[in-house]
């Protein structure tokens, strides 16, 4: 309607940028999404619902949205889809018990239709743990390699020390317009 | 669509339907300042209000009615131009307007979007909440409302200003 095409005609010369975060429950996207805002994070509780940050960055203005991750609310995720520009997604690196679901959940996503070509930047969180995998073993453990629809990133980070984040939205900045063009 | 067929495409919309574009903006203004589309925004929020809570998360049950809200504007703005200009046409308004871009930039083009951006969504909500519970400045109250009573909205404050 008159609206999403308002939205559409304005949001190139803004150079607006809708990011959506997602991952499992207890990943670190809300502790990510306030080290990206620089805001406090010592008292993170789990996300039942959504947050919303603007973050500027590289001349952009980044809109990120994240999505609480616990199996009851992942149903939820697909209402948040629509006009994603890039999917970032955060994995704790030091719980190797659900890799495999964190895994599926992850190719799901790569299968909607509605996230078709948007590039993704999968963020291996929690590297200031002595036990978190390193970056290379999640990557093979999901199989990244086989992506060849949209392009990816892997990025090792602590979301709590801020390390490698800026990395990871380097990243973001570079390849906004993969999807766009 | 190649670049020579997009090159005519965009001259067969040139001056005559120019002053057609302006129509439909100046109607446009016309139909969001209208006091029936304040009125359709309020029962809207009446109907939602008390879901709406002040902190920083949002609930997932904020997301379906912002869906609702957006389709609700889009709707009713589509109908009244549809009343108001005779053989008013969307799907023709919405490609001339991908052709005048660069005045995409007016004030009345700016309100439309604030209806499709969440936050001022949510902002909007609290800001009707608080009213309604008393909280903020309420407008139906106008008449006894002087300078002095702005910074406190209490009851008992108000009852001191009616003495």
């Amino acid at each position: 309607g008159l609206l999403s095409i308002l939205r559409k005609l304005k949001s190139a010369p803004d150079q607006e940028v809708r990011i959506l975060l997602l991952g499992l429950d207890n990943a670190g996207k809300t502790t990510l999404l306030k080290q990206l805002a620089s805001e406090d994070i010592s008292h993170i509780t789990p996300t039942q619902g959504f947050n919303i940050k603007s973050v500027q960055s590289q001349g952009f203005k980044l809109n990120v949205w994240d999505i609480g991750g616990q199996r009851k609310i992942r149903p939820y995720w697909r209402s948040y889809f629509e006009n994603t520009d890039i999917l970032i997604y955060v994995i704790d690196s030091a719980d190797r018990k659900r890799f495999e679901e964190t895994g599926q959940e992850l190719t799901e996503l790569l299968e909607e239709e509605k996230l078709s070509c948007v590039p993704v930047l999968v963020f291996a969180n929690k590297q200031d743990l002595l036990t978190a995998a390193p970056a290379a073993e999640i990557a093979e453990g999901l199989n990244l390699h086989t992506i060849r629809d949209r392009v990816w990133q892997i990025q090792s980070c602590s979301a709590l020390t801020g390390e490698g984040v800026q990395d990871g939205m380097n990243w973001v900045c570079k390849n906004v317009n993969a999807k766009k063009k | 669509m190649d670049a020579l067929e997009e090159e005519s495409f965009a001259l067969s919309f040139s001056s005559a339907s120019d002053a057609e574009f302006d129509a439909v903006v100046g109607c446009l203004e016309d139909i969001i300042m209208d006091a029936e589309f304040q009125l359709l925004q309020r029962s809207f929020m009446d109907k939602y209000y008390q879901e709406f809570e002040d902190t920083e998360e949002n609930k997932l049950t904020y997301t379906p009615i912002f869906n609702e809200y957006i389709s609700l504007v889009e709707k009713y703005i589509e109908e009244q131009l549809l009343e108001r200009i005779p053989g008013f046409n969307m799907a023709a308004f919405t490609t001339t307007l991908q052709h005048h871009k660069d005045e995409v930039a007016g004030d009345i083009f700016d309100m439309l979007l604030t209806f499709t951006d969440f936050l001022a969504f949510k902002e909007m909500f609290l800001d009707y909440r608080a009213e309604k519970e008393g909280r903020g400045l309420d407008l139906s109250s106008g008449l006894v409302v002087t300078s002095l009573c702005k910074s406190s909205s209490t009851p008992a404050s108000q009852n001191n200003l009616r003495h």
